[in-house]
């Protein structure tokens, strides 16, 4: 069974209707990449699965519907969000970022574990343990992002250009640690990239967007092999 | 120099006061984005129920707490039925709402209380003769019980943001409030929160003003204070508490030596004054001295 | 990147209005200028009425003129601005005083005094919307907030000239009702209802006039989206200043009929923030933005507080106007009068005559994908 199952979402921006009709699946620990144009919906896709847009269609996590879930209930469903710019507390000390993380979760002991770990995957983030995250540089405050949405221990880390606006050295260390995330925790990825040769490199599977519908999917080998499939829809 | 460390005092005692009416300014703001012109009015409403049940013989500061809590209710349902639904329309939607209230808690209160002037009585012994003498100039205790009072509650209300996951997750909402939802927080709780603690901190600064007010407990006895509050606010930035106390202080010492030693405004001009603060600020330094917030949003 | 797939279905088409208009009436024929006239007479056949009542009732009226002055100059700064003041009081007392110290120190002609009000109140309304080219919404509220806390206690500290707290009085022998008009000393209720009737509707037609003119379709543009308008070549600062300047000429002019209708100023009295917030919620309750949404509202702060008094002292209209204003933002956000016309524009639709139709180009059908911010 497919740990997400989509069928025909449909979401928008007040009158303006941005998606007509999505279907896509992410096995567990898969890592899947939406590709497409500016304006195919990605965003919008990421925003209407963590429950900040509200949607038509079916969205269904490990058997469970997430339909009409507001984003706390579909975090604490197993889906967390590192949405597009960023996205960290920067006034909120890297550690109280890393805190609200965790913010439906008990288990005290459990958290300060894990803060450990993700301080052990990214070194930067102990250092800077007590600095606001505004004043971080802006591959740091990824870091910080992505590690903030790994708090709530994700079945599915949905990932919206994680790349925007980074250098390609920082970049590639983003998307080692993103690899390494889901080889050893087992979370599925979801990633949408316009860094199409950096996604490809990660994922085992594409889905490609086109006016807020899936136009084209299949692995990712052999999207990387086809040249006239990258020249249309990838503009490489 | 007594009668300048009288004023002193007298401008730390209405500081104090300003400051924790900022604070409940600035933790709806932090929440809210807006400033809740009613918070004064919502205040006056409680304490005229703390004056109420004292005429009961329910101890004084009993009738404060049921007072606290009714002004937590109040701010929490506010927020919840009539701020929520309009909150995302537009800016003038919710000043709308908070002139509604306004109106309709000083109307409420004149209703259920009518228009006689009350004598609230204090939380501390007032008595002519209940001093210190500092210096050969009088510090009356309930004076220096309203500084007490004040530094506590400032300290807890610091203490649940800073120590609690509550006070966490306020500042996180504060911060960022769809990276909050995002986390997990559910961010219409917090600012329900937020509200009803207002509410509290709102209706402890009437209870501790009233007894002290030259006007006592009256239908204007809290607008005033709104204003001074605004004013300190926006003088230490809308979105810092720290900013709130220290803009409080410093509004309650400016007023006590601008009307003690300049004679054009005097006793007349008090708003005026605190008023043309407000514009300075907003003209010249919009963020205050420690607020963030940028708040030209286009 | 391009796309290349098809394009997404065109959205469908509008369904018709059910049931369709009643009435169609085109423009430039009799039957549509007939309408056109019938407003008009109708609110003049209804002014001649009114002045027949008995000299109570037709103060009332005058009230509900003067407010609706007052009302229709908030309107232009709030409603099709889109600046909330909360300040207006302030202009409402600045033209009470200045008519009422003109004619009680000067001994000046009463209607003299008008357009002196008028001018004074421009140029506090422009240095008000001054700061409204840096900040805006609740901030720039703050700032009228402050105008308008400001003003009784202003009045107060100038009391050589203003009478501060004590008040102004203006003697009714000032302002008895001129010789030509006909009119004896004690019919001075009537001079004053015709002079505000003739005041509101000089004002309603600068008012339509001024919608219909480049700053009134500025100041729209300005409400509706200030960075588009400046980037199509609104001079923004210009038309919040100059929307403000007009904004305070007209409630100064209300303020102005105000003094002479009542005869006497008090700093406390009607000029203080709770007048601002009756004129907002008459601007709302009536309609923001409509040229007529004053008068309803005017008619309507003047009238529920005057029946529900009797309920339970003055306090129940305080809090019947605070609900009220609240209510209108769940309930009816665009007003009485807006409500109506909407109403109106369905039961009757208004049709260019065929020959001046343009050309249209057929419209493109709207791209599925809108910006994904």
């Amino acid at each position: 069974m497919s740990l997400l199952k989509v069928t025909g979402l449909c979401a928008g921006y007040g009158p303006a209707r941005v998606l007509h009709g999505l279907d896509l699946a992410v096995e567990p620990g898969e890592v899947v990449v939406m590709l497409g144009a500016n304006g195919a919906g990605k965003t919008t896709t990421m925003r209407a699965l963590s429950g900040l847009i509200p949607h038509t269609g079916t969205v269904v996590l490990d058997g469970t519907p997430l339909d009409g879930l507001g984003a706390p209930e579909i975090v604490a469903a197993g889906v967390s969000l590192v949405p597009q710019g960023r996205g960290t507390f920067s006034h909120l000390s890297v550690m109280d970022n890393l805190k609200v993380g965790a913010a439906l979760r008990k288990d005290a002991d459990g958290i300060a574990a894990d803060i450990d770990t993700w301080c052990g995957v990214f070194p930067i983030l102990a250092r800077r343990a007590k600095q606001e995250a505004g004043t971080l540089s802006g591959g740091e405050q990824q870091m910080l992002a992505v590690a903030r949405a790994l708090m709530s221990r994700p079945k599915l880390l949905l990932c919206d250009e994680p790349s925007l606006g980074l250098a390609p050295k920082i970049v590639a260390e983003l998307f080692e640690v993103l690899g390494e995330v889901n080889r050893t925790q087992g979370t599925a990825l979801l990633l949408v990239e316009q860094n199409a040769d950096l996604a490809l490199g990660l994922a085992s599977r594409v889905y490609l967007l086109e006016v807020g519908r899936v136009v084209a999917e299949g692995d990712a080998d052999r999207f990387r092999g086809d040249e006239s499939i990258r020249r249309a829809y990838l503009g490489l | 120099m007594d009668i300048f460390l009288e004023r002193l005092f007298d401008g730390v005692t209405n500081g104090t006061v300003y400051a924790i009416m900022a604070l409940a300014l600035v933790v709806v703001f932090r929440g809210t984005g807006t400033i809740n012109f009613a918070q004064g009015e919502m205040a006056l409403f409680t304490t005229y129920i703390a004056w109420a049940l004292t005429t009961q013989d329910v101890p004084v500061w009993a009738a404060a707490l049921v007072a606290c809590a009714v002004g937590f209710v109040l701010g929490a349902v506010t927020e919840r039925t009539l701020i929520r639904p309009v909150r995302r329309r537009n800016d003038m939607a919710t000043l709308i709402v908070a002139l509604g209230l306004f109106t309709a808690f000083n109307a409420l209160a004149g209703l259920l209380f009518d228009s006689e002037t009350k004598t609230m009585p204090g939380l501390f012994p007032g008595g002519q003769e209940d001093y210190f003498a500092v210096a050969g100039t009088r510090l009356y205790f309930d004076a220096l019980g309203v500084w007490l009072v004040v530094a506590v509650l400032i300290g807890l209300v610091f203490a649940l943001f800073n120590r609690t996951r509550l006070g966490l997750h306020m500042r996180a909402v504060a911060d960022n409030p769809e990276s909050a939802a995002l986390s997990g927080v559910r961010t219409g709780r917090i600012l329900m929160l937020g509200w009803g603690l207002a509410g509290i901190i709102g209706s402890l600064a009437g209870i501790l003003i009233a007894p002290l007010s030259s006007q006592q407990l009256s239908l204007t006895t809290m607008f005033p204070i709104l204003i001074y509050a605004s004013a300190a606010a926006l003088f230490g930035g809308l979105d810092s508490p720290i900013g709130a106390v220290v803009g409080g202080l410093a509004i309650g010492l400016l007023e006590a030596m601008i009307t003690g030693y300049v004679d054009f405004v005097g006793g007349a001009l008090q708003q005026t004054a605190a008023l043309v603060v407000i514009v300075l600020i907003l003209l010249f330094r919009p963020t205050g001295l420690f607020g963030t917030r940028q708040m030209e949003r286009l | 990147m391009t796309t290349t797939s098809a394009k997404p279905p065109a959205p469908p088409a509008p369904a018709p209005a059910k049931g369709g208009p009643v009435l169609t009436l085109v423009r430039g024929t009799a039957k549509h200028r007939a309408a056109v006239a019938a407003g008009p007479l109708l609110a003049l056949v209804l002014l001649y009425l009114g002045s027949g009542l008995e000299p109570f009732r037709v103060g009332q009226l005058t009230s509900v003129l003067i407010f609706a002055i007052a009302i229709s100059g908030l309107n232009l700064v709030t409603g099709y601005t889109g600046l909330l003041s909360i300040g207006h009081s302030a202009f409402f007392g600045l033209g009470a005083y200045t008519t009422g110290v003109m004619i009680v120190s000067y001994q000046v002609e009463p209607l003299l005094t008008l357009p002196v009000a008028a001018v004074l109140c421009f140029a506090l309304g422009f240095v008000v919307g001054l700061p409204a080219l840096r900040i805006r919404g609740l901030y720039l509220a703050l700032v009228t907030l402050a105008v308008g806390v400001a003003f009784p206690e202003l009045v107060k500290r100038f009391a050589d000239l203003t009478g501060g707290a004590a008040g102004l009085v203006i003697r009714s022998r000032q302002l008895a009702p001129p010789e030509w008009t006909g009119l004896g000393a004690g019919q001075r209720y009537l001079w004053l209802y015709w002079v505000s009737a003739v005041v509101l509707i000089l004002v309603i037609v600068l008012v339509r006039n001024l919608t219909r003119s480049r700053l009134g379709k500025a100041m729209v543009a300005v409400r509706d989206n200030e960075l588009a308008a400046a980037s199509s070549g609104v001079h923004i600062a210009s038309v919040k200043t100059l929307a403000f300047g007009l904004s305070g000429a007209v409630t100064g002019l209300a303020g102005g009929l105000f003094a002479m209708y009542v005869g006497a100023l008090s700093p406390d009295g009607s000029f203080t923030l709770l007048k601002s917030i009756e004129l907002i919620t008459g601007l709302f309750l009536g309609g923001a933005a409509t040229l007529y949404g004053p008068v309803a509202g005017a008619l309507a702060v003047v009238f529920i507080p005057y029946y529900t008094a009797d309920l339970v002292s003055g306090h129940f209209s305080g809090i019947l106007f605070g609900a009220v204003l609240i209510a209108i933002v769940f309930v009816m956000p665009e007003g009485i009068v807006g409500r109506l016309g909407r109403t109106g524009r369905r039961l009757v639709r208004i049709e260019s005559p065929p020959q001046d139709l343009p050309e249209h180009p057929t419209p493109r059908a709207p791209q599925g994908d809108a910006s994904e911010k």
